[in-house]
């Protein structure tokens, strides 16, 4: 995993949300829009395992877990994101994924930058 | 029976069996599979009791914690639902191969989100969205969809 992607232990705990405003607090100022991508192709070991679990169809769980990961990294680097901007939370978070060409996906988080009062 | 009688069987039989075996074999254990999967499935979700999910905004009290909940799933057809996908894609209407497998894959990813809101120790879920996307294959085919479930869990 790369540095940039890590988050110190150090730094304040931000809190993430999907609504509008963290439920039960309040929004003193908006730093605006924050974002985290990450581009992840699939391990050929795990892509020959999928295609063998093709045959019955159902849950291909070594994507699943890929994909986990994957977006938890995003997340991580949209919240060093925010930290840099000295906010401590986010809110409205949103996520989008895209499938790039040669079997690789782009995951990508972004959501506001909040000061919370 | 003669030996040409066993030569025609073996001529006709054997190709056939190369060119379909793997598909019956899909037909079988894939049925099987994902029946026993769903069964599990609805014992999972019945055991569950009260949904803790919702799709509104706002939380029904007083909010002491939050946090974002996320689950996903990645979900495909087997080699058997593929051709009959296939040969329903022809003639249009409904896939009812994708209309099975995605509606059984949206509910194990919402049971999965109900379950990680108990596991975390939150009381509800409010504001839950459900993401599809496509996961191409190796030749540029939809080999299998992501489904994805997210929302602010909230403790009261």
């Amino acid at each position: 995993m790369q540095p940039d992607g890590q988050v110190q232990p150090q730094q304040i705990q931000i809190l993430m949300s999907n609504t509008e405003t963290i439920p039960g607090r309040t929004i003193g100022q908006s730093l605006g829009v924050v974002t985290g991508s990450t581009v992840r192709a699939k391990h050929i070991g795990k892509d020959i395992l999928a295609g063998l679990k093709n045959i019955v169809g159902g849950e291909l769980k070594g994507y699943t877990e890929l994909l986990q990961e994957a977006r938890a990294q995003a997340l991580q680097r949209m919240v060093a994101d925010a930290a840099k901007r000295g906010a401590n939370a986010v809110v409205n978070v949103r996520f989008a994924t895209s499938s790039v060409a040669g079997g690789a996906a782009e995951l990508f988080a972004y959501g506001t930058a909040v000061v919370l009062q | 029976m003669n030996e040409e009688t066993w030569g025609l069987i073996f001529s006709i039989g054997l190709p056939m069996l190369f060119a379909f075996g793997p598909f019956l074999f899909s037909w079988i254990f894939g049925n099987w599979y994902q029946n026993s999967k769903q069964k599990e499935l609805v014992e999972r979700e019945a055991a569950f009791g009260a949904d803790p999910l919702s799709t509104l905004r706002t939380a029904s009290g007083e909010v002491k914690e939050s946090g974002l909940l996320i689950s996903n799933i990645t979900m495909s057809i087997s080699w058997w639902q593929g051709m009959i996908g296939g040969i329903h894609s022809i003639f249009g209407g409904t896939i009812t191969v994708w209309d099975k497998v995605l509606s059984w894959g949206r509910q194990e990813v919402m049971q999965r989100l109900r379950e990680k809101c108990r596991e975390l120790g939150y009381d509800d879920v409010i504001n839950m969205r459900l993401e599809t996307s496509e996961i191409a294959g190796s030749k540029g085919k939809t080999r299998a969809l992501e489904l994805v479930a997210y929302g602010t869990g909230v403790k009261y």
